[in-house]
């Protein structure tokens, strides 16, 4: 974990109101893990007060050692907002690489990713990452729901690795019309995959722990909510969790990847 | 005449009899148990740190949502949730074992007995260097504030915590009253060490598209540069009440904030909201305060306090 000011290198829009960035990170983060966020704010202290959680979209390590961290965010807010208005050279305060991760290593064969909308985000940095552990990415699959095309967002980076892609958009006007858990559910009654690894709206992944609890696959869910540290001192980010008498969870320390199984329905 | 500055200003300052390297210190509740900051920021470069408010039994807290942000500020209703004082001896405080910096333990009960045992026990932990006592949360139903708005209880809780205490007693207060004078002059007459203030200034927000309240404890508590005039204000009221050094807390997020409390009164201030916003917001405060002392020629940050002139 470590907090410094950086610089964007990229910014660019991706479609449904999205955007990349790329920004110049510390050595430390050539060692992220999937799963994991960073924190930004304005580093002149403009902007909205609290510092916004991102998952890490991509890990870059170049040729000369340098490395840079890809976030993928969707423009909702005061601060993405000023965000999108940030040119390359422009600064920002990053801390990080915060929380855990999906927990999926090599030995995992058949790894399925369910997204919703900008929940591609971290399971793109998965995908890149198991495909460079060597797991044979033919035999993984995307399900990324949306409700309409300009939703379906970096599916080309999972495609790209060989992975099936099955997009569902409410609307219809993209690939199956209906939810996510449709083709997600009908697959897995099929062949099911080894894990599901799911970032997306709360509902949605109550829905995919429910599949995948009632086929017996195990589950890792990235849950997004309000936070304010991102370090375990505040415990703002508190998510009730089932069977879990002791107290509540925190997102920032205990996830933001829990097993979907604790999931409260 | 020599440089007042040559060897750099003096920072440092006495809270009941305990000297503080540097007049800033970390704001319960947003500095954890000390541990999460530890990778980020040197611990040591603090005038002290205060923990997260601790209760003899653990305590689960409020249900989520459990922060919102507001104008210049956040609104939160944590519930102080805690480990407990006896997990957090166990396990938090061996972890500021080698820490220089004096250590505040920060205690609530839900009866003045509750604060009286917690008072004895700290008294029995040699890592604890001094006792915040909590009587201002505005989150919890039982206890916290309730003894915080009337003089009479605030009284009877600093009076139980200083006879089972040879501590530093600082009481903490709070801004949902009428006179904070009165509090502060019924703390002090009990036997404080020192108080601090303002805690949180008591808030709501709600969802329109829901028009449901968007904290689930429906209330919570403000902080952040939003309550920072309050603040003054209320640190100001209470340094001409008093004798005993003032704590000034509310919004404090670069030198120049903590410099007007000191001005109006406060002999230390505490930083809060910033440390969640930027973690290395109190290092940088103390090395700013320095940096303004030796451009103004001031030789030592006690010169500050109560400078004001109205």
């Amino acid at each position: 974990m470590i907090q410094t000011e950086t610089v964007i290198r990229a910014n660019d829009p991706v479609g449904g109101g999205c955007r990349r960035m790329m920004l110049d990170a510390p050595p430390e983060y050539g060692n992220a893990r999937p799963g994991q966020f960073v924190t930004l704010r304005f580093p002149d202290g403009s902007g909205p007060l609290l510092r916004r959680p991102f998952s890490i979209h991509g890990v870059v390590k170049a040729a000369d050692g340098t490395v840079g961290v890809e976030l993928l965010y969707k423009v909702v807010g005061g601060f993405t907002q000023r965000l999108s208005a940030m040119r390359p050279g422009g600064a920002v305060d990053l801390l990080g690489p915060l929380g855990n991760d999906f927990g999926v290593d090599a030995s995992a064969r058949r790894v399925w990713m369910v997204a919703g909308g900008i929940g591609a985000a971290p399971l793109a940095f998965l995908a890149r990452r198991l495909a460079e552990m060597g797991v044979d990415m033919a035999s993984c699959a995307l399900f990324m729901g949306g409700r309409s095309a300009d939703d379906l967002i970096s599916t080309e980076r999972f495609a790209d690795l060989g992975m099936a892609v099955h997009a569902t958009t409410e609307d219809g006007g993209a690939g199956e019309a209906g939810l996510v858990t449709a083709p997600l559910a009908r697959e897995a009654a099929i062949s099911p995959p080894d894990v599901i690894c799911a970032c997306g709206p709360m509902p949605m992944l109550r829905a995919v722990a429910g599949i995948a609890e009632a086929r017996g696959i195990p589950s890792r869910v990235s849950i997004e909510t309000v936070m304010a540290c991102g370090l375990g001192a505040c415990l703002g980010c508190a998510v009730e969790t089932a069977g879990d008498e002791k107290g509540y969870r925190h997102v920032c320390r205990d996830g933001p990847v829990f097993d979907g199984g604790w999931l409260k329905r | 005449m020599n440089d007042p500055t040559e060897n750099g200003p003096d920072l440092r300052t006495t809270i009941g009899g305990l000297v503080l390297k540097n007049p800033v210190l970390t704001a319960s509740g947003t500095f954890g148990y000390g541990r999460e900051f530890m990778d980020l920021i040197d611990l040591d470069r603090l005038g002290g740190i205060i923990l997260k408010g601790v209760s003899l039994s653990p305590t689960r807290g409020n249900p989520p949502p459990r922060v919102v942000e507001t104008a210049s500020g956040m609104l939160n209703a944590i519930g102080l949730e805690n480990v407990g004082f006896d997990a957090l001896v166990r396990e938090k405080l061996p972890l500021l074992e080698t820490l220089g910096t004096p250590v505040f333990i920060n205690l609530y009960g839900t009866t003045v007995e509750e604060y009286a045992v917690l008072a004895a026990a700290s008294d029995r932990v040699d890592r604890i260097d001094a006792v915040e006592v909590n009587i201002s949360c505005p989150n919890v139903k039982a206890g916290g504030a309730a003894f915080g708005v009337d003089p009479a209880s605030a009284a009877a809780v600093t009076a139980a915590v200083r006879s089972r205490t040879t501590k530093p007693v600082m009481v903490k207060l709070s801004p949902n009253v009428a006179d904070v004078a009165a509090i502060a002059r019924s703390v002090e007459d009990a036997g404080a060490d020192a108080v601090s203030l303002i805690n949180t200034i008591t808030g709501m927000a709600v969802d329109l598209k829901t028009r449901r309240p968007k904290l689930a404890n429906v209330t919570g508590g403000l902080s952040g540069p939003a309550i920072k005039p309050v603040a003054l204000r209320m640190v100001w009221q209470a340094a001409g009440a008093v004798s005993i050094p003032v704590v000034g807390i509310g919004g404090i997020m670069t030198a120049e904030d903590a410099l007007e409390f000191i001005t109006v009164g406060a002999s230390a201030v505490q930083v809060g909201t910033a440390n969640l916003v930027d973690p290395s917001a109190s290092v940088r405060i103390v090395e700013d305060i320095s940096a303004f002392l030796s451009e103004n020629g001031i030789a030592r940050v006690t010169d500050m306090v109560g400078a004001l002139t109205v």
